[in-house]
């Protein structure tokens, strides 16, 4: 269905390039997802239970990111292997490193969707918002397509999306060297700027709301 | 949910159609005019659903007792949910199915004829209470929201790629035909309600696929289906 041209910037088979996107949509899909938990906790009122435990406010936040991007990446176990034996695993080691980059990816992604919920403090605009987010974000990386065959406008806004990167490394790792955007050193360094950012704004947010009730 | 379909327009609709080969979508002038009402139905299914998560979380919040309380019978409840669902999808996808008449202009200078518009609305109609059928059906089996989540997740994606809204359906029998795609897989593609919507459309814009009789009654039959059997099941639940 695809043109020949497509296969060859996808690395020779655009059937792999299109199962490695995939597992990143998904990861960053479970990861998000970390919000509507806490959304759910304020509507039951289990915040002022998680508040009375004997942990800091901080380590609670910390743990919720923690959680939510360890959950994600549970999720997708299954598939991302069933893609990486379709695939074929060659270097063990690169996928070591692939999977610890993608790690801090789903955390970052767990951080963002918590710093946008606590801003936000309202489910509906959080799921309105979430959801403009979503389709932009996923539609404007490397995921599903290659660069090449993006405009250009939308090209460039890939090159910066935190999935262009992780759907990078993690084709990096699972040897489809090819069809990669830019050096897998360079993925690494965007993803964990990515994480550092909204790890910490998660924290702080999170951390401001929950003092005083400031969640409701 | 109107970001995502306007992101499948503007962007993915955009880049796959410098991906797709020419032969797929030469009917249809190229890949974008061929994917517009595929969108358009996607939309309309999208919004038709929405309904089983609202009657799911009634369930599981007990409201039923007050709706039982209101002024009209069971019957125009249960009735009034499914269609209410089905109205949902045609106002939301509205505006999807105009812009794609009007980027079909456009590019081909064709516009559907009264009749054309017509049986275009009252498939799509058709399909849109079909789904809200279906959607509070698959609601009222369990009380559980992640169980109902995920049973959706499923629908969905059999429904969306299962069907000729992504590739044209000659194209996936062909590919039945080569052995590519197993046989079970190109009959769900043929009777898929949404096939059925995104053709019809398809038929009254560029004239490709030829329209068929089949495509209304194989909608006709999906709604009256659901319809029935979500009323029915709405009806035993709200007694229950």
């Amino acid at each position: 269905m695809v043109k020949e041209a497509v296969q060859i910037e996808a690395g020779g088979n655009y059937f792999h390039f299109y199962a490695a996107g995939i597992v990143i949509t998904l990861l960053y899909s479970m990861a998000v997802f970390i919000s509507y938990d806490i959304y759910e906790e304020a509507d039951h009122g289990v915040i002022e239970y998680l508040l009375s435990l004997p942990i800091s406010r901080r380590e609670l936040v910390l743990g919720r990111a923690i959680g939510g991007g360890l959950r994600s990446f549970l999720y997708v176990a299954p598939l991302m292997l069933i893609v990486l034996l379709m695939i074929g695993i060659t270097n063990p080691f690169r996928i070591l490193i692939a999977f610890a980059a993608l790690f801090l990816f789903a955390f970052g992604v767990s951080g963002m969707s918590i710093t946008i919920a606590v801003s936000i403090k309202s489910h509906d605009r959080f799921d309105i918002l979430l959801g403009a987010l979503n389709a932009f974000i996923v539609r404007l990386s490397t995921t599903m397509y290659p660069v090449a065959f993006m405009p250009e406008q939308y090209a460039t806004l890939a090159q910066f999306n935190p999935l262009t990167f992780a759907a990078d490394i993690f084709r990096w790792g699972a040897g489809l060297e090819a069809s990669l955007l830019a050096n897998p050193f360079l993925s690494v360094l965007g993803i964990l700027m990515f994480f550092s950012v909204f790890t910490f704004l998660g924290i702080i947010f999170y951390e401001r709301q929950l003092e005083g009730g400031g969640w409701r | 949910m109107i970001s995502m379909n306007l992101a499948d327009l503007i962007i993915m609709a955009v880049v796959y159609t410098n991906m797709v080969s020419q032969e797929v979508s030469q009917k249809y002038l190229n890949y974008f005019l061929f994917f517009s009402p595929g969108i358009t139905i996607t939309a309309l299914f999208a919004a038709a659903f929405m309904i089983g998560r609202e009657i799911n979380r009634e369930l599981r919040r007990e409201i039923s007792h007050y709706l039982l309380s209101l002024p009209f019978s069971r019957w125009e409840l249960a009735f009034g949910r499914v269609l209410s669902g089905g109205l949902r999808g045609m106002v939301y996808m509205a505006p999807l199915l105009i812009t794609t008449i009007f980027i079909t202009w456009v590019f081909t200078g064709n516009i559907p004829s009264v009749l054309g518009i017509l049986i275009i609305l009252t498939t799509l109609f058709l399909v849109s209470v079909g789904t809200s059928g279906l959607s509070i059906t698959m609601s009222l089996s369990t009380r559980s929201f992640e169980k109902f989540v995920t049973a959706r997740g499923v629908v969905y994606y059999i429904l969306f790629f299962c069907s000729s809204v992504f590739y044209p359906l000659d194209f996936i029998q062909q590919l039945g035909r080569e052995g590519t795609l197993p046989q079970f897989l190109v009959l769900i593609a043929e009777m898929n309600p949404l096939s059925s919507g995104a053709d019809t459309t398809r038929a009254f814009l560029f004239g490709h696929p030829a329209y068929s009789p089949f495509m209304l009654l194989n909608v006709a039959l999906f709604a009256l289906i659901f319809v029935l059997t979500a009323s029915f099941a709405y009806l035993k639940i709200l007694q229950g």
